[in-house]
């Protein structure tokens, strides 16, 4: 990296490609930008712009580019895992004035949008036409498409509709070098690699994207939610087993547990049973006799699998009541304690039971209460650790405590991150499911597509000298297969 | 059941010593497809085994020599498939095959492409490292997303040794109709026939003939013909006596698939319109919803590419009678997809020994 370049070097060259009023320098209008969702990490940057049009995105890039700053791109800075925090002598490129959404194609099934429309605002304007986009994270209010395609994002109808990358068709942008390219094409698939994949979850790091083509879906006809209590987590495990063994997918299927219930029943009051330790809510969706036809099947599965009270959603109203205190469990469980520290394993669901043990024990031995919302379809955990970061010393603690968290989900063939990304939270965590050469490997995919290292430096792939200082304090903790520089042979 | 990993990883080592290219082999059921290159052959059918298979996690791990049968007859046991419904060409197609090139089947738009399945993957670089991405879990966002990036890559950036794959439940009952409606008209009946819930999981035109396969359970698929009644009797379709039709045309049996001629595969939106390639009298078989065509044409390769470009589509020039034939078989790349691809090429295999010249004389 060549010398950092000044402000009031920068400034004139910025005003050249944009209005004054889109250029935050000073410390005041840069505060709201200093951090994304995980707000832990913050960082003001040097210089936040926000701009119009795809020919002012390209050429503030290029301007970075040539001058080797360091440019970080940002939409509604919903994330969490830091990955868009700025770069304190870099470009913050805030992608939120780019919201329109520019052609809904009925014929095609798919829309064409900018990178800051909402995720929510896709289906709002689609379901006019009886479409919807299927991905649906937890932030869908307010979350960008943009930072969609940066993180993969999930949500809770992955098992059926897939992730951000089952959905999209094509993505415009900009490389590194300001160059414009289209990854996808009009088509399902597209001549040469598969680049598309290979962009969407790289966290910012191998191109800007300034227009996405997404997938939508017909409504489907008709959607029931059921809400199943069970007395014991291994039991509601269980029945998510019988489920889908079964043959039924559901559109969604979540667990929450005891923890988890009381926080979201007090605060949306969507009629979940206190005294649980587990409910799950099943949404089985499709064609009206399709949908009593699953339905049917799933009431016997649970029947049999030991659930203690079942309801289904009387109607339209219900169901909204009974997804809100779900979608809301994170700012209910915020309620609880002054902090909360979200973490983001996925497991083979067959391994839940243990995984939830192992955190209940982590929960008494560090003294931190722990809640747990669970996209059991797809075997995402998210465990809320409750702590107050004003007592000095407890964010220390809860990270290690989330790092151990994260330790167990490789151990039992999961992963540190099913959703949130890696960004800055988890870089720590990455030479536990990758070894040296792994990591090597992704080094030389970002320089092949950024050599000049301008897009988001620094996020998701660690250094790896940093990768053996992590594994030198892991190894009392983790089991040597884990930590291996490479493979024997 | 065989674990060949470490073989095949002091073959790629040696020959990226000696700077020898090698032609990745498994069944040689795909040797037609792409471009003809006669390097020293690695051997991937020796590795084989399905390594880990829990059907309640609908996830599948295998060696990369598997035959596909082998799969699909353990999934078919355990009422389950694979989403993307593959093409298994002269029942020789492995499981590597079928992920290092990529082919969907029927039912891609309606239910998954190979990519959409992949959870994770072992492969051997062109250094001969051992290294694993993404994993077994559904979800996984750690690093860059290297496993879908190997599907249809023709091995050009990886030996692919194992894969982790989403399956799905074998659907309780299938139905087949066909609809007497022009190719230009079905791609709206298709998405209307969605749209009213009905549970689409094929279609395919072939210049006569709207066929939709629907797949639900039997309930669904018994009121299927009273719901077409009330619905769609603004045109002509029939129940077909049995659900026959959809293999042949997964597996590329039926007519307009043979290598007599150049058989085009289009990729396309489905409202785009390719009619100035057809020739009359020639195959013409349109799949996906209309965003797959096969076709045997009189046009120059360089009218179908030119077509497809201006389409936002891309063509491939599928079977052909020339099979040594090396120019004109993918779409040409832009300049700057090419020194992507190059780049990339580069930051996997940087002797240049895996696959070189398969997809593209450049790399």
């Amino acid at each position: 990296m060549a010398e950092p370049v000044s402000l009031e070097t920068l400034l004139p060259q910025l005003q050249g490609i944009l209005e004054a009023q889109y250029i935050l320098s000073t410390r005041e209008q840069l505060k709201p930008f200093e951090c994304d969702g995980l707000s832990v990490y913050r960082e003001l940057p040097l210089v936040a712009v926000l701009p119009g049009t795809s020919e002012e995105v390209q050429a503030i890039i290029r301007l970075c580019h040539d001058q080797h700053i360091p440019l970080v791109t940002r939409g509604a800075g919903t994330g969490l895992s830091a990955g868009a925090k700025p770069h304190p002598q870099g470009v913050l490129l805030v992608l939120t004035r780019m919201n329109r959404i520019l052609e809904i194609d009925t014929a095609s099934l798919t829309a064409k949008v900018q990178p800051g429309v909402r995720n929510l605002a896709i289906s709002e304007a689609a379901v006019a036409h009886g479409l919807f986009y299927a991905p649906d994270p937890s932030s869908q209010i307010a979350c960008s498409i943009g930072g969609n395609i940066a993180e993969n994002a999930g949500g809770v109808h992955c098992l059926k509709y897939g992730l951000t990358v089952h959905n999209i068709i094509s993505l415009e942008g900009f490389t590194a070098a300001g160059e414009a390219i289209t990854v996808g094409s009009a088509g399902l698939d597209s001549a040469g690699f598969n680049l598309q994949s290979l962009v969407i979850g790289s966290e910012g790091m191998l191109m800007v994207v300034t227009g996405i083509t997404v997938k939508l879906l017909p409504v489907p006809q008709q959607t029931e939610v059921l809400l199943a209590a069970f007395d014991a987590i291994e039991t509601a495990g269980q029945a998510v087993s019988n489920i889908i063994a079964a043959g039924i997918i559901p559109g969604g299927l979540e667990m929450m547990d005891n923890n988890a219930i009381r926080a979201a029943e007090d605060y949306a009051h969507a009629g979940y049973p206190r005294d649980a330790a587990a409910i799950l809510l099943i949404e089985i969706d499709g064609s009206s006799i399709n949908v009593e036809e699953q339905l049917q099947v799933t009431r016997q599965v649970l029947k049999q699998s030991g659930v203690t009270s079942l309801k289904v959603a009387a109607d339209d109203a219900e169901r909204a009541l009974m997804w809100k205190g779900r979608k809301s469990a994170f700012p209910a469980v915020g309620r609880l304690s002054p902090d909360y520290y979200c973490m983001d394993g996925t497991i083979p669901r067959s391994k839940l039971a243990e995984v939830l043990n192992y955190i209940d024990s982590l929960s008494k031995e560090y003294g931190f209460p722990v809640a747990n919302v669970f996209h059991a379809g797809d075997g995402n955990l998210h465990p809320l650790i409750l702590f107050d970061a004003n007592i000095p010393g407890q964010l220390e603690q809860v990270e290690t405590m989330g790092g151990r968290i994260l330790e167990k989900c490789i151990t039992v063939g999961g992963t540190i991150t099913g959703e949130h990304g890696v960004g800055l939270e988890k870089i720590r965590q990455m030479p536990l499911q990758f070894n040296d050469q792994e990591i090597e490997q992704f080094h030389r995919v970002k320089t092949a597509l950024d050599p000049e290292n301008v897009l988001n430096p620094g996020k998701n792939i660690p250094l790896l000298k940093h990768c053996q200082e992590y594994r030198a304090l892991a190894a009392d903790l983790v089991p040597n297969r884990l930590l291996s520089q490479a493979e024997p042979g | 059941m065989q674990d060949s990993a470490h073989i095949l990883q002091e073959q790629v080592r040696q020959a990226a010593t000696e700077q020898t290219p090698l032609s990745i082999c498994g069944g040689r059921s795909k040797k037609f497809y792409g471009r003809p290159v006669d390097h020293e052959r690695l051997q991937t059918s020796a590795h084989t085994g399905i390594t880990e298979y829990s059907p309640t996690e609908l996830v599948i791990t295998a060696r990369a020599g598997t035959p596909l049968q082998d799969i699909e007859s353990t999934l078919a046991n355990n009422g389950q498939m694979l989403a993307c419904e593959p093409p298994d060409f002269d029942g020789k197609s492995t499981f590597g095959g079928m992920l290092a090139a990529g082919l969907s089947g029927p039912s891609r738009p309606f239910r998954a492409a190979v990519q959409d399945t992949v959870l994770g993957c072992t492969i051997l670089n062109g250094k001969g490292e051992i290294l694993r991405f993404g994993g077994k879990v559904m979800k996984n966002v750690a690093g860059y997303d290297v496993s879908r990036l190997m599907v249809g890559a023709l091995g050009c950036l990886g030996v692919i040794l194992e894969a982790t794959v989403k399956v799905i439940p074998v659907p309780a009952a299938e139905m087949t109709v066909a609809f007497a409606i022009s190719r230009s008209k079905s791609v709206a009946l298709v998405n209307n026939l969605r749209s009213q819930g009905m549970p689409v999981t094929a279609s395919v035109h072939d210049g006569q003939t709207l066929r939709v396969r629907f797949s639900a359970g039997r309930r669904e698929i018994d009121s299927m013909e009273d719901q077409l009644e009330k619905h769609y009797s603004f045109v002509e379709w029939q129940r077909q006596d049995d659900n026959s039709y959809w293999p042949p045309l997964r597996h590329h049996e039926l007519k307009g698939f043979d290598a007599e001629k150049d058989t085009w595969r289009l990729s396309t939106a489905p409202t785009a319109d390719v009619s100035e390639l057809a020739t009359p009298d020639q195959p013409w078989i349109t799949e996906w919803g209309g965003a797959l065509h096969w076709l045997q044409t009189n046009a120059t390769p360089e009218q179908v590419f030119d077509c497809l470009a201006s389409q936002g589509g891309h063509a491939t020039r599928f079977r052909r009678p020339d099979s040594q034939a090396q120019e004109s078989i993918f779409q040409p790349l832009s300049p700057l997809h090419m020194t992507w691809h190059k780049q990339l090429k580069q930051a996997f295999d940087p002797e240049n020994i895996l696959n070189p010249g398969r997809m593209y004389a450049e790399f």
